[in-house]
């Protein structure tokens, strides 16, 4: 068994009268520690399927089960307890808090968490040890989403989802903040889960999943993924 | 289409339009409430006098005027219409009741309206036009046979008809009773010719009413020329039904002029900010309309139109609202009814308030305006950028030392405040606003009834209060005083710079009357000179220590008194002790007895009483005086909470949206909505709390102006009770906790996936 597993998983919206399959019966197994690729155009669904596993979102049918338990049937306290515990996220967008500093985005995780890691050691891990009293209107948009890495990571959280993590930035920034992502989630043995449109980021995977029209389509394995340097940005 | 767009964006934002129009309906509702309230007064009054032909002028004299006089008088050029006039007390034979039976030669002169039964005959005999609430009260109806007695004169006639006259607008015999009490007194008019007949052909009139446009100068002089003596002129300012109704309109007009503005501007600012927030809301969908090709001015003239469309349906409603303030406040059946005998209930306003609720719309138009305008600034593509808030800069407070100690909560919300200072200042504003006007109506309040507890619990310490009938002789009344082992006092009306007031000479020997200095203690009076009240002392700027002269009604006999103490009255007047007025060689007739006997217990001497009132009858009576006062707060209370609720679930929903995607994140990060739930209402607490301790201080500010300004009616001081400071409290508290719990609910429904989608 997986750390992660979908079991006939539907989400379905019910959009005026009728209804949008956004998920459509899917199964899907991940290991533990390894680095996926959830591909596929807008609309796909694979959005969604982050949103269920980071417990934003819950499922219409079937079941999520993560370290062997069912996320799909925890309340509302239970599924915060999941979030602040087992998943971290990143965003397109970052959504750091305006009115705190880089330091104090970081230790919000403080509030929530029991053990966190040291903030600090993140900031030096993502190379904003000198920004951490900045605000993020004060940052650019790579330093803004190595915040969010940070933030995501100080939790310690098994799993590490992001959506689009280089969506808004050029693709240089995007190539470090990758690294950045990557080499901590490796140094930290965190499983990461990208959510992207951008096929150069899928080269880096263990495991590439296509989604199109709420299924599944592929599932490719990787043996040999390239590093962030040797893919042609 | 934009019409279109205009229904279902107010749709969209149907919260915020109904708190904006509740804001406005409140606002406005208060304020042309309270308007109407003394403006009401002051036309429905005037109508009154108007139809009854209401004196100007009045000469007094114990002798009386013949008719010759009256004739003189009226020759005066500039007096338009001249009476004869008599108003005397006689005991009605059923009760015991007293009854003024009033007499008017020219039935154009201080006369009355007939409410039900036969019109005025002036030569009618054995006809008697009765007050129609004296006769409910006592239920006589028309036919029904009454017989009045004054000494050995009796007078027996049939109810023609029921009345009411202006005379008796505030119907009360006076002797400290402030209310109209219809079960035991009321007023009666018979036709001169009956009159005539129950004098025996003799006639005596004590006074010449005159309505004249003269000064009361041009008319003293004429009048005193004419009839070649000097003669007491009162002006209808010194007369109780003119001078206490226009004093309780007056009073309106001094508290609708300070809370009730303070009510519409919290609501009218709180409004036109929420009204700014709304457009920046709307940014991205101006933009799209510039960029689809829109001129600005159609752009800006469709969002124009939800400042017009809430202005106008707001202060509508408002005015609606308005007129069932005055309504509440002014009518037949509630408090007022029991102080003015009135004809006409008819809510009026002063044309200015609806030029104020005109340019309230006006003002809100130019809010929407002008926050569309500056949403339009720049290219198609500055306006499609959605709002972005100022970026947060460190502020000063985070050098301190203790900064970094702070829990996360207290550095969020700090900042939180800072970033989005127009939002914290409007709910600053709103909280300080509601508590001033909290503060102010229970230290009004608070004052209120520790004067009346001083006054009736402490000064009046006797168990009954006797008045004897006006032929009784001094030496009888001392022989009553010396029966019920009682203290008593004479009551006179003089004047004083041409005013009438009360003269009240007291000798006490059992404490049963205590005066009140202007620090609220308890003194005795002491011989060598009188007391008086703040008002007389401001109107007649007079000081400790001066020399005045007081002229008695009816007589050219004038004293001249030392001041030698300050009292806090509830009438403008004089008051000494027996041994001063004696020592000035003063004329009196002792008038009142106060004994500890029970009032069931006195019958002894009943030939020579008029009426016997408890202690607790008096207070009745004031309790029902101040009513009208309490009813006016009550409802300011009422509505200052609600305007609470309303302002402060606004700007806490204002808050809640613009925080929307931060607090996302912190659910997505793993907070939960408790957590969260406590971080919004610790922000609300905290503007709670200063605007609760700035609110505190200028509630008693406003209280202490209003005070001031309402000196001619009440001489009361500010007096904090336990109302002024634990109500306020826990009201004010209460709804923001109230309000800040239903906002922080809200988070519970946030949908941190669609929230998050949205781009910064």
């Amino acid at each position: 068994m997986g750390l992660i597993e979908f079991k006939k998983v539907s989400r379905i919206y019910q959009v005026g009268d009728h209804e949008q399959k956004a998920l459509d019966n899917i199964d899907l197994d991940i290991e533990e520690g390894k680095f996926i690729v959830i591909l596929g155009p807008s609309g796909a669904g694979k959005s969604t399927l982050l949103n269920l596993l980071g417990g934003l979102d819950s499922p219409t049918n079937g079941e999520i089960l993560v370290e062997g338990k069912d996320i799909s049937k925890l309340d509302n306290n239970s599924l915060a307890d999941y979030r602040a515990s087992t998943v971290g996220f990143v965003f397109q967008s970052y959504n750091l808090i305006p009115t705190l500093t880089v330091f104090e985005n970081v230790s919000l995780v403080k509030e929530i968490v029991k053990d966190p890691l040291s903030v600090n050691e993140m900031l030096n891990e993502v190379g904003l040890e000198d920004h951490k009293d900045k605000f993020p209107s004060e940052l650019s948009g790579g330093e803004q989403q190595r915040v969010s890495i940070a933030r995501a990571l100080a939790k310690n959280p098994k799993i590490l989802l992001c959506d689009e993590p280089t969506g808004a930035l050029d693709s240089e920034t995007g190539a470090m903040v990758l690294k950045v992502l990557l080499n901590m989630a490796r140094n930290y043995h965190k499983t990461i889960i990208i959510v992207t449109h951008n096929q150069n980021i899928a080269k880096m995977a263990d495991t590439i999943i296509r989604v199109k029209s709420g299924h599944i389509r592929e599932v490719i394995k990787q043996d040999k993924p390239l590093s962030v340097d040797e893919v042609d940005w | 289409m934009l019409f279109k767009k205009l229904l279902r964006t107010i749709w969209h934002y149907k919260a915020q339009f109904i708190s904006m129009i509740l804001m406005v309906l409140l606002g406005v509702g208060v304020f042309v409430g309270f308007q109407g309230e003394w403006k009401s007064i002051e036309v429905d009054t005037h109508e009154f006098y108007a139809s009854t032909g209401f004196a100007d002028y009045r000469l007094v004299s114990e002798t009386g005027y013949s008719e010759e006089d009256m004739n003189k008088i009226a020759s005066i050029q500039g007096v338009n219409k001249v009476s004869r006039y008599v108003s005397v007390k006689t005991n009605e034979t059923k009760e015991n009741d007293v009854i003024a039976v009033t007499v008017t030669t020219n039935f154009d002169v201080s006369s009355f309206i007939v409410t039900k039964g036969e019109e005025y005959n002036a030569s009618a005999l054995n006809t008697i036009w009765m007050s129609d609430l004296y006769a409910k009260a006592n239920d006589y109806h028309i036919d029904d046979e009454m017989t009045l007695k004054y000494g050995a004169i009796s007078l027996t006639g049939k109810i023609k008809g029921l009345i009411k006259s202006s005379e008796y607008l505030i119907c009360t015999p006076g002797e400290n009773q402030m209310m109209p009490d219809y079960k035991t007194y009321g007023f009666v008019y018979i036709s001169p010719e009956m009159y005539k007949q129950a004098l025996g052909g003799f006639e005596l009139y004590p006074e010449i009413h005159a309505i004249s446009n003269l000064s009361k100068k041009e008319f003293s002089e004429a009048a005193n020329e004419k009839l070649g003596k000097t003669n007491l002129i009162l002006t209808k300012n010194e007369i109780p039904s003119y001078s206490e109704a226009q004093g309780e309109a007056s009073e309106g007009k001094t508290m609708a002029s300070i809370l009730p503005v303070v009510f519409l501007g919290i609501a009218v600012l709180i409004m036109a900010t929420t009204m700014q927030r709304l457009t920046i809301n709307e940014k991205t969908q101006i933009g799209t309309l510039k960029a689809l090709g829109f001129r600005d001015s159609r752009i800006v003239k469709h969002y124009t139109l939800f400042g017009l469309f809430i202005g106008v349906v707001g202060s509508v409603l408002g005015i609606g609202f308005g007129y069932f303030i005055a309504w509440f406040i002014f009518n037949p059946g509630g408090s007022m009814g029991t102080y003015f005998d009135l004809p006409s209930w008819a809510i009026h306003m002063p044309w200015w308030t609806f030029l104020v609720v005109l340019g309230i719309v006006g003002f809100m138009t130019l809010i929407s305006y002008i926050s569309a305008k500056n949403m339009l600034k720049g290219t198609a593509a500055d306006a499609l950028k959605p709002f972005t808030p100022k970026a947060m800069k460190r502020l000063k407070i985070e050098d301190s030392k203790g900064w970094r100690r702070l829990k996360f909560a207290t550095k969020w919300n700090l900042r939180d405040l800072f970033r989005h200072k127009a939002r914290s200042g409007m709910t600053l504003f709103g909280v300080f606003g509601c508590t001033v006007l909290l503060i102010a109506s229970f230290l009004m309040m608070d004052s209120m009834v520790g004067f009346v507890n001083k006054f009736y619990y402490g000064s009046m310490n006797y168990e009954s209060q006797i008045s004897l009938k006006e032929d009784t002789t001094n030496e009888k009344a001392l022989e009553i005083a010396t029966y019920y082992n009682a203290d008593y006092s004479a009551s006179t009306n003089v004047s004083l710079n041409e005013e009438a007031i009360a003269m009240d000479i007291y000798d006490i020997n059992h404490d049963y009357v205590r005066f009140l200095d202007t620090n609220m203690n308890y003194v005795n009076l002491k011989d060598d000179g009188v007391y008086v009240g703040q008002r007389l002392m401001e109107s007649n700027h007079l000081k400790i220590g001066d020399t005045f002269t007081v002229s008695i009604f009816g007589s050219d006999t004038t004293y001249t008194m030392k001041l030698t103490g300050q009292l806090r009255t509830l009438t403008k007047g004089v008051v000494m002790s027996k041994k001063y007025a004696d020592e000035k060689g003063i004329e009196y007739k002792i008038n009142q007895v106060f004994t500890n006997t029970k009032k069931d217990d006195i019958s002894a001497h009943s030939d020579f009483i008029s009426t016997i009132k408890s202690r607790n009858d008096i207070i009745k009576s004031f309790d029902s005086f101040m009513e009208v006062m309490y009813t006016m707060i009550g409802a300011l209370i009422v509505l200052s909470i609600i305007l609470g609720i309303v302002v402060l679930y606004n700007l806490g929903t204002m808050s809640y949206f613009e925080r929307y995607r931060e607090l996302s994140t912190l659910k997505v990060v793993g907070f939960k909505d408790k957590k969260i739930g406590k971080l919004l209402i610790t922000q609300n607490m905290w503007l709670t709390v200063v605007g609760f301790i700035l609110g505190f201080p200028a509630g008693i500010g406003i209280t202490y102006i209003l005070m001031k300004a309402l000196a001619a009616e009440y001489e009361m001081m500010l007096i904090f009770g336990w109302m002024t400071f634990l109500i306020p409290v826990v009201l004010m508290f209460g709804v923001s906790l109230f309000v800040s719990w239903l906002v922080a609910r809200k988070n519970r429904k946030i949908d941190m996936v669609e929230a998050l989608k949205v781009p910064e």
